[in-house]
C-alpha cells in the first residue's frame, strides 16, 4: 500500500483526551472522537430521532425496560472485544451503558475480512468451493453446496441421484454439528460449562465421519460443481448409524441439564427479544427468524437437492427470545436426524458425480488407459470448465439462515462476480435491537443465541 | 420437463411480469431468478411499491456488480459490455414464497443512488459494504463510512480495476512452475496467468 495508510485522522474529527466523570460531560455527538486509526470509536453518528427509536425496536415485552434513566455521568462507552471469549471470534461491540443497562450497541466488524468475493473472481469454477468453504467454517458443506448449485444452475445440469442424496446426508449432518456448537457455546457463555464439553463430544463423532469421508475435519471442499469429490467410504452406514443412535439420548441429557435448570431458564426466557416484523425488515433468517414465529425455511420454500421428497417439520418458536432460539435449534437437530435417516434408507446406487468429462475429472483408472481421459483431467485442473454467460441467485438454508450465492458468469472459466449473501452478516445487524435496554450480563447470552460465525460475517 | 414443472415456469414468468408492471420496470433474463430492472431515479419508489403493494416485506440482500471491459483481475467479459455499476437488491414474500431481485444501472464514473434504509432497515450494512467495495454513494444513508475496511483504506476493492495485491506480489502457485525451456528466451515462455509477475 502507499504511504497513505499512515496518515492522520480526517480533518473533521476532534480528539478529547480524557473525560473525567463528574465534570461537565461533552455533548453526546463528540463521543465519536476517533482515537484509533480504525476510526471505529464513533458511537453516535448523527442519527435522527426516528432512527434512534427504531434501534430500540418496537418490542414492548422486552426483558428490562427502565423508565428512569441514570444520571448523565453514569453513562459510559465500553468496548467489548474484539478479543472477548464470548464474541465467537473477533466481534467488537461498543456498548453505551447506563449503569448496568445497555442503551445502545454498535457492532464493529471487519477484523476477519479477507476479500473472498474478490478472490472468487480469480479462481475457476472448479476451484471455487475451496474458497467459499472457508467462509462459514462451522458449516462448510453448506457453503460448498450453495456455490455448486449456483454453478450447476448456470450450466443447466442436474447431478445424479446418488450425488444428491450424499449431499443431503452430509449437509444435514453438518447442520447437526453446527447446531451442537451453537448449543455448546450458548451454554458455556451463560455458565453451563458442562454443555460445552457435551456439545463438542457429540460434534466430534460427526467430524470424524467427515474426516473419514472427505479427508478433512473442516473446509472439506467435498461438494463440488457436478457432484461430490469422492464416494462415501466403506462402512459409512455403520458410522452414521452410531451417530443417529447416540444423538437422541444425548439430546435428552441436554434437556436434563438445561430444560429443567432454573438458572438457564432465568437467563434465557424473555432475553434478547426480537419480533417477526423486525426480523423480516432486517433480513434475519434461520433459527432466529423461526424462533420469532415465522415458518420460513428455504428447504420447504424453495426445495433443492430433492429435499421436497423428504419428510420433516419446521420447528417454530413464538416469543423470539434466547430460549426459543435454543429450543428451535434442539428441535432442528431432531428433524435433521429424521432427514439423515431417510437419506440413508433411500441412498441409491450409481455415480457420485455427473458423467460429463467436461465438468468432472475422469475416474482414476481411466487415466491410465485412455489418452483422452488424461487430456480431460489435465484441462479441467489447469483451465477449468467454461460456464455459459448468465446470472443466477441460489439460496439454501444453512444452519444460520439464508445462505445465498449471486453468481455472474460471462462465458469464461472464472466467475465475473460472486456475491455471497451471508446469514451471519445479516443477522448480526439486528443485535442492537435485541440488546437495547437489557442488562450487560445478557449481552453474551444474546450474542451466543444469534450464533454468528465471524468468518461468515466478514468474508 | 413434466407438466407441473412447465406450469410452475409459466407462473414464475407471469409473476415477473406482474412485478415489473407494478414497480414500473422491465423483466431481465436470469437463470431461475425473477429479476426486474428499474430506472435508478425510481429505485426507492420501486422498492417501496414492492414492499407495500406486492408484500415483499423480507429484505434479503443488496450488492453491486462492476460491469467493465477493462479488468485487472480475472478474465475480461467474453462479450463487450456497457460500462456501468449495477446495483442488485433481493426481497421476498415469506408467506407466498416469492423472491424478486431488483436491479438498476448507475453511471460508472460517479455512481450515486438513494439509500434504501428508510424502506428496509436491513439495507444498512449491505449499502455500506457496497459503498466501500464499489465506490457507490448512497444518498441519505444514516451511518455512512467503512464497514469492513479501516478508515484510512484507499480504493474500492471490488472494482474490476483494483488489483489483488497479494497476486501482484506473488503469482498463483503453479504459474511459477512455467519456466522457459533451456536455450529459449524468457519472452518466448508460455504466457503465465499473471503477465506482470
Amino acid at each position: 500500500m502507499s504511504d497513505e495508510t499512515t496518515t492522520t485522522l480526517p480533518d473533521d474529527t476532534e480528539t478529547i483526551d480524557v473525560w473525567v466523570a463528574g465534570t461537565e460531560e461533552p455533548a453526546r455527538l463528540e463521543w465519536e472522537t476517533a482515537a484509533t486509526d480504525e476510526g471505529a470509536q464513533k458511537m453516535a453518528v448523527e442519527e435522527p430521532e426516528a432512527r434512534l427509536r427504531e434501534q430500540l425496536g418496537n418490542v414492548i415485552d422486552d426483558d428490562y425496560l427502565f423508565d428512569e434513566e441514570a444520571a448523565d455521568d453514569e453513562r459510559m462507552l465500553v468496548n467489548m472485544g474484539p478479543q472477548h471469549p464470548s464474541t465467537h471470534g473477533v466481534l467488537r461491540l461498543q456498548l453505551e451503558l447506563d449503569g448496568e443497562i445497555i442503551r445502545r450497541t454498535k457492532p464493529i466488524i471487519g477484523y476477519l475480512h479477507t476479500g473472498m468475493e474478490k478472490t472468487a473472481e480469480t479462481l475457476t469454477f472448479m476451484q471455487g468451493p475451496t474458497n467459499v468453504t472457508r467462509m462459514d467454517y462451522l458449516a462448510p458443506m453448506h457453503n460448498e453446496l450453495c456455490y455448486s448449485l449456483a454453478v450447476e444452475n448456470l450450466l443447466g445440469i442436474e447431478v445424479p441421484e446418488r450425488a444428491q442424496t450424499i449431499r443431503v446426508l452430509m449437509t444435514e449432518l453438518n447442520r447437526i454439528s453446527s447446531h451442537l456448537v451453537a448449543l455448546a457455546t450458548n451454554g458455556m457463555d451463560i455458565g453451563a460449562l458442562s454443555m460445552m464439553l457435551y456439545g463438542f463430544r457429540e460434534r466430534e463423532q460427526i467430524l470424524s465421519f467427515f474426516e473419514k469421508t472427505t479427508g478433512l475435519r473442516m473446509n472439506h471442499n467435498y461438494i463440488r460443481p457436478g457432484g461430490v469429490a469422492v464416494d462415501l467410504p466403506p462402512g459409512w452406514r455403520a458410522d452414521v448409524e452410531v451417530i443417529l443412535e447416540t444423538l437422541p439420548s444425548r439430546l435428552a441429557e441436554y434437556d436434563d441439564l438445561l430444560e429443567h435448570n432454573p438458572i438457564w431458564l432465568r437467563r434465557t426466557v424473555g432475553v434478547g427479544v426480537i419480533t417477526a416484523e423486525e426480523c423480516l425488515a432486517y433480513g434475519i433468517t434461520g433459527p432466529t427468524l423461526r424462533a420469532a414465529g415465522v415458518d420460513w425455511d428455504l428447504r420447504k420454500a424453495f426445495p433443492y437437492i430433492g429435499l421436497d421428497e423428504y419428510e420433516f417439520d419446521v420447528p417454530v418458536g413464538s416469543k423470539g427470545d434466547v430460549y426459543d432460539r435454543y429450543r428451535v435449534r434442539v428441535d432442528e437437530i431432531h428433524e435433521s436426524i429424521k432427514i439423515v435417516r431417510q437419506a440413508m434408507d433411500r441412498m441409491p446406487k450409481g455415480d457420485y458425480r455427473i458423467d460429463d468429462r467436461k465438468i468432472t475429472p475422469p475416474p482414476r483408472a481411466r487415466i491410465d488407459e485412455s489418452m483422452e481421459a488424461l487430456i480431460h483431467h489435465f484441462k479441467i485442473f489447469t483451465e477449468g470448465f467454461k460456464v455459459p454467460a448468465g446470472e443466477t441467485y441460489f439460496a439454501i438454508e444453512s444452519p444460520r439462515g439464508e445462505l445465498g450465492c449471486y453468481l455472474v458468469a460471462d462465458g469464461e472459466a472464472k466467475p465475473y462476480r460472486m456475491h455471497t449473501r451471508a446469514p451471519s452478516f445479516t443477522n448480526l445487524q439486528a443485535l442492537p435491537i435485541m440488546m437495547a435496554d437489557s442488562l450487560v450480563a445478557d449481552t453474551v447470552a444474546t450474542i451466543a443465541s444469534l450464533d454468528p460465525v465471524m468468518g461468515d460475517v466478514d468474508r | 420437463m413434466t407438466d407441473s414443472q412447465s406450469d410452475a415456469a409459466i407462473a414464475v414468468d407471469d409473476y415477473a411480469a406482474t412485478v415489473a408492471s407494478v414497480v414500473g420496470g422491465s423483466v431481465e433474463p436470469a437463470v431461475d431468478t425473477v429479476k426486474v430492472s428499474v430506472p435508478a431515479s425510481g429505485w426507492v419508489s420501486a422498492l417501496t411499491a414492492a414492499r407495500d403493494d406486492l408484500g415483499l416485506v423480507f429484505f434479503s440482500w443488496l450488492a453491486g456488480v462492476d460491469w467493465t471491459n477493462d479488468v485487472a483481475v480475472g478474465d475480461p467479459p467474453a462479450e463487450e459490455v456497457d460500462q456501468r455499476i449495477e446495483i442488485l437488491c433481493t426481497v421476498a414474500d415469506v408467506t407466498d414464497g416469492r423472491r424478486v431481485t431488483f436491479s438498476t444501472s448507475l453511471d460508472w464514473e460517479n455512481p450515486v443512488i438513494d439509500s434504501l434504509v428508510a424502506v428496509y432497515p436491513g439495507a444498512n450494512w449491505h449499502e455500506r459494504e457496497t459503498a466501500e467495495m464499489l465506490g457507490v454513494e448512497f444518498l441519505g444513508h444514516p451511518d455512512p463510512g467503512h464497514l469492513y475496511l479501516p478508515d484510512s483504506f484507499l480504493g474500492n476493492p471490488l472494482r474490476k480495476s483494483y488489483k489483488l495485491l497479494s497476486r501482484e506480489v506473488k503469482p498463483w502457485p503453479g504459474t511459477v512452475d512455467v519456466e522457459a525451456m533451456p536455450g529459449v528466451d524468457d519472452d518466448d515462455a508460455p504466457a503465465t496467468e499473471n503477465p506482470e509477475a
